[in-house]
């Protein structure tokens, strides 16, 4: 008993406020229901009290108007009726709840804790009702005829009743303290115990067994799937699987021979289908033929009670109309398909090339595989800056000149003796270096634009022939075979967001290592890198104006022109 | 050597290495403005399903119904009886392109049929009569590979196909003989594939496409090398197709040494969360009262079915037992459960029999269970990519989905950083959270 101890409650707060202001609101509205006239007590009450013959002699009549009130809203009786027997359920439920408390599957489901209820129930009913039920005696009121008592049952409810009826509402108390479980005698509550605490493994062993069985019947079916040779399908591997399907969803048989005679059968019923939509599409057609003749044949009687010629030649000019037009719709459409067939054809071609360059394209994981050998014996002369840029991508950052930092564009600081210290360190450094030295150094470098080394052993020593510089690897990774008249990428960028004209100028920065050197550069030698100078912003522009204009007042203050300056001399 | 010059050059090293701690950040920055300028024009698409901004290829073909596709009937049935009725955003552009046997790269945004996407790609290619392997799948996980496994079979249903799970943890001499017996497709683990490749089990002369599930994921640090191994297998020129929800510039970047000018169909960061998953924070002060808050929230995980993400496995068998303790019904699952318990975990969980599951990373990527709407991040994920992937597990297919993430206060500038970097909006958890299903 002690080990399923009372269910701990959880719950957020936040519920306990919500639940608050929903008791709140439901006082609220029973204050409100209460100012209305039907419901008034003091309508009520002293009638009931006052008139007890008249109560009895003629019961219909406050019926009547019971009835009268009632029948005013009927929604709100159909309502009543309604929560009445959703009451009944919900007090089933409780009823059953509170007898099995603890023991039943539900109990988890709700907030209310039966089982403490119960023993808190227990308890007062042992220490108060044990002392308080036995002197249920009925208390006459004394201000009725005799006839109502009011009495308090074992649940500590005043009730009351008719004096006749009272002999029965004890006797359904007595029933009621009995189904009480306080009042259990001890051998009954004791093997009622044992048998509730039979029941809960008994459901917990109930879903157990049917989890049990679940995993049994898919361990078998999967090793039927294992055992002979046969072909897989969906039903299958299905599992049970709590899946949605589409409307056409059909569960085949798990057996073979019967899943092709479904799958025929399905066969046969879809050309059915078919054949039937294309009848109904005919009857349709012919219908339609019809309908359009019989409608054609009564206007032209209409026509012809009005006394007006018969439709022909209108039609004809219609049609000649629709002839026109139609011609004219065809001369266009062919231009269109012509030059759509022109684009197209334009478009194959480049595929085509495309095609070409690709089936010659030799991917790097691939080479050393039969039939690829041949291919890549054609060696590959890097130019000098490609063999520059392989360099330097190897070269690790602290070797780099400083420069090398804040800008790419240092092409002279790359001299021969710096290249040599360079190759020497970064070989060691590369040979070894894994992936996620190379991503680290590139997270390191930030700005590095170029991809990171190769970096799987054996195919190593080969790459440089094939991924080489930045500038190179660029054009195959991104602008794959793109022909040199279609637009560059980068200005594409620059016309989809058309920002302010910061935006390309500090784009060039980040980037600048695709930009060559101006032609000047090696006349001017490196320039700081300011490309503020270059295009200055425009409110720089009109602070300069501010500037000079607040020179010429400061001067023109100290000087007393003439009226008849001529300034476009000064 | 000036002094400012160093001491700018270290500021540089301090910022890179402080950005690198979180998530590469600048790194990130750079590297996607760079793919934006390079990659291709983009282009503004709106569908109804995601509101999606390609960063495709030019010339990428929008296909809007599976009828115009040219795809054969036996599949177009298939299509049609699993449930899809109209192509999503990178069903309509990347089937024909695989079809047409050109390499592509695909991201979409999670649970909007990228899985389809390769399968119907795959049946389409395949020439059943040949009853050899035609096409191998690769995904991270045994769970995900099984459910490609299942996937195909159900779309191809009525074309007869064979496809079989080649993963770790089974017996090997039934996987010798299911794949002699003959197998169009093969779905597996890196791993297992290698080794039956090895074995010369698992024949590839017949191969013609290499399928890369959760990409990102596959050619990281950890299955790389794997994936090479088999790759050098393969014919060469073999047909690669890239799939992931998250394609971070570096493995695009890597992608030209085993694909020849792919074609991409890519989306952008800030339009990869799904505007149907909704997504929420609760502040815990202490670690301790993440339980606590897990219990108060347990009635709203069983309105369907929910999944709640620990970093540990350790963590995952800790709080599954405080759980439990606590009479809560949870399962639970991570890798070092022995294969066959997983097998059931996942049957009992996509049976809708367990309702609530506690797990790792390992079901962070891929897995479709229609009926999660809520997945709960007990933990934060470690890193931008996976936080995409956990919440996918919710709002499959353009379903509703809320995701709850439990953060500790100094955990909130990592979420405001997640949620920045993705332009997405992360707010403190509502009272009725329960009515957002």
């Amino acid at each position: 008993m002690n080990e399923q101890s009372s269910k701990k409650i959880t719950f957020s707060k936040s519920t306990l406020f919500s639940l608050k202001a929903e008791l709140l609101r439901k006082q609220e509205e029973v204050l409100k229901k209460k100012d209305l006239p039907q419901h008034k007590l003091e309508n009520f009450t002293p009638a009931k009290a006052t008139d007890k013959n008249k109560h009895e002699n003629s019961e219909l009549a406050p019926k009547q108007l019971k009835d009268k009130l009632k029948a005013v809203d009927i929604d709100e009786l159909e309502a009543l009726r309604k929560s009445k027997s959703a009451l009944e359920k919900k007090a089933e439920l409780y009823k059953h709840l509170s007898d099995g408390a603890g023991q039943s599957e539900l109990t988890d489901r709700f907030l209310v804790d039966f089982k403490e209820k119960k023993e808190k129930g227990e308890s007062k009913l042992v220490s108060d009702q044990r002392n308080i039920v036995p002197n249920v005696v009925p208390i006459t009121n004394n201000e009725d005829s005799g006839e109502w008592v009011v009495f308090t049952d074992c649940l500590g409810r005043s009730r009351k009743c008719l004096q006749s009826d009272l002999e029965l509402y004890r006797q359904r108390d007595k029933e009621l303290m009995r189904l009480l479980p306080g009042y259990e005698d001890e051998e009954k509550g004791e093997s009622e115990q044992s048998s509730s605490s039979k029941e809960q493994p008994f459901l917990v062993q109930k879903t157990k067994d049917y989890l049990q069985s679940l995993r049994q019947k898919w361990e078998e079916k999967e090793k039927e799937l294992l055992a002979k040779d046969k072909d897989i399908h969906y039903q299958d591997v299905l599992f049970d699987e709590a899946r949605m399907h589409g409307v056409g969803y059909y569960s085949f048989s798990t057996d073979e021979a019967e899943r092709k005679k479904q799958m025929e059968d399905l066969l046969k019923e879809r050309e059915k289908t078919l054949k039937a939509q294309k009848h109904a599409e005919e009857i349709r057609k012919k219908r339609d033929e019809l309908v359009a003749a019989r409608v054609a044949a009564a206007k032209a009687r209409q026509r012809m009670r009005a006394g007006l010629p018969p439709e022909d030649p209108e039609e004809k000019k219609n049609e000649f109309t629709k002839c026109l037009l139609e011609f004219l719709n065809e001369k266009k459409n062919e231009a269109d398909t012509k030059a759509k067939e022109e684009e197209k054809r334009l478009k194959e071609e480049r595929e085509k090339e495309r095609q070409k360059e690709r089936e010659a394209y030799i991917r790097e994981w691939d080479v050393g595989k039969e039939g690829v050998e041949g291919k890549v014996k054609k060696f590959r002369e890097l130019t000098q800056e490609e063999y520059v840029e392989q360099q330097r991508s190897k070269r690790i950052n602290e070797f780099a000149p400083l420069e090398a930092l804040d800008s790419r564009k240092s092409n002279l600081t790359f001299d021969q003796r710096g290249h040599k210290i360079v190759a020497e360190t970064s070989f060691e450094k590369t040979v070894n270096k894994t992936w996620d030295d190379v991503r680290k150094s590139i997270a390191n470098q930030g700005r590095e634009v170029t991809p990171p080394p190769p970096t799987i052993g054996e195919i190593n020593e080969q790459k440089g022939l094939f991924f080489t510089s930045k500038k190179h690897d660029k054009s195959i990774k991104y602008k794959n075979f793109v022909k040199a008249d279609e637009p560059t990428p980068i200005q594409n960028e620059l016309s989809d967001e058309d920002e302010d004209i910061r935006r390309p100028s500090k784009r060039k920065n980040e980037n600048n290592a695709e930009i060559p050197p101006p032609p000047t550069y090696e006349y001017y030698g490196p320039v700081p890198k300011t490309s503020k100078s270059k295009t200055p912003f425009n409110s720089d522009i009109r602070e300069a104006f501010a500037q000079g204009t607040k020179s010429l007042e400061s001067k023109s203050n100290g000087i007393h022109l003439s009226s008849h300056y001529d300034f476009t001399f000064d | 050597m000036s002094h400012p010059a160093l001491m700018a050059a270290l500021h540089i090293t301090l910022t890179y290495i402080y950005c690198f701690h979180y998530n590469r950040k600048c790194k990130f920055l750079i590297k996607v403005e760079m793919a934006s300028s390079e990659v291709s024009v983009s282009r503004k698409i709106i569908e109804d399903l995601s509101n999606v901004e390609f960063d495709t290829s030019e010339d990428v073909e929008v296909i809007p119904t599976f009828d115009s596709m040219g795809l054969r009937d036996e599949l177009l049935r298939g299509i049609y009886t699993y449930g899809f009725e109209k192509p999503s955003a990178i069903q309509q552009r990347s089937i024909l392109p695989i079809v047409k046997g050109r390499d592509v790269i695909a991201q979409a945004q999670s649970g909007t049929g990228k899985t389809a996407t390769f399968s119907i790609s795959i049946l389409q290619s395949l020439d059943t009569t040949l009853r050899e392997t035609q096409v191998l799948v690769l995904s991270p996980t045994r769970e995900l590979a099984t459910q490609i496994q299942k996937v195909i079979l159900a779309l191809g249903d009525f074309m007869n196909v064979q496809c079989h799970a080649c993963i770790g943890g089974t017996n090997l001499g039934e996987d010798i003989r299911k794949l002699d017996y003959g197998q169009h497709v093969v779905s597996g683990t890196p791993g297992r594939v290698f080794d039956m490749i090895r074995r010369r089990v698992l024949r590839t002369r017949s191969i013609k496409m290499l399928v890369l599930d959760e990409a990102d994921e596959m050619l990281n640090k950890g299955f790389k090398e794997q994936i090479y191994d088999v790759y050098r297998y393969l014919p060469p020129a073999t047909q690669v197709v890239l799939i992931s929800a998250t394609l971070p510039h570096e493995i695009l970047e890597m992608t030209s040494k085993f694909m020849t000018d792919p074609i991409r169909i890519l989306v952008k960061r800030d339009e990869l969360t799904l505007e149907g998953i909704k997504q929420f924070f609760v502040a815990v002060e202490r670690e301790e009262w993440k339980f606590d808050t897990l219990c108060d929230l347990y009635d709203t995980l069983t309105i369907t079915q929910a999944v709640i993400f620990c970093n540990t496995k350790r963590k995952v068998d800790w709080l599954t037992q405080k759980m439990q303790e606590a009479n809560f019904t949870v399962s639970s699952m991570h890798g070092d459960m022995p294969q066959k318990e997983r097998d059931n975990i996942m049957k009992e969980f996509r049976s809708g029999q367990s309702r609530v599951l506690i797990t790792t990373d390992v079901w962070a990527r891929g897995i479709d269970v229609q009926q999660v709407s809520l997945v709960i991040n007990y933990d934060l994920p470690n890193n931008r990519e996976l936080y995409i992937h956990r919440i996918g597990r919710s709002g499959r297919f353009g379903r509703k989905g809320v995701a709850i993430n439990f953060v500790k206060s100094d955990d909130i500038r990592i979420l405001r950083d997640i949620e920045q970097y993705y332009s997405t909006q992360i707010d403190e958890m509502p009272m009725n959270v329960a009515d957002l299903f």
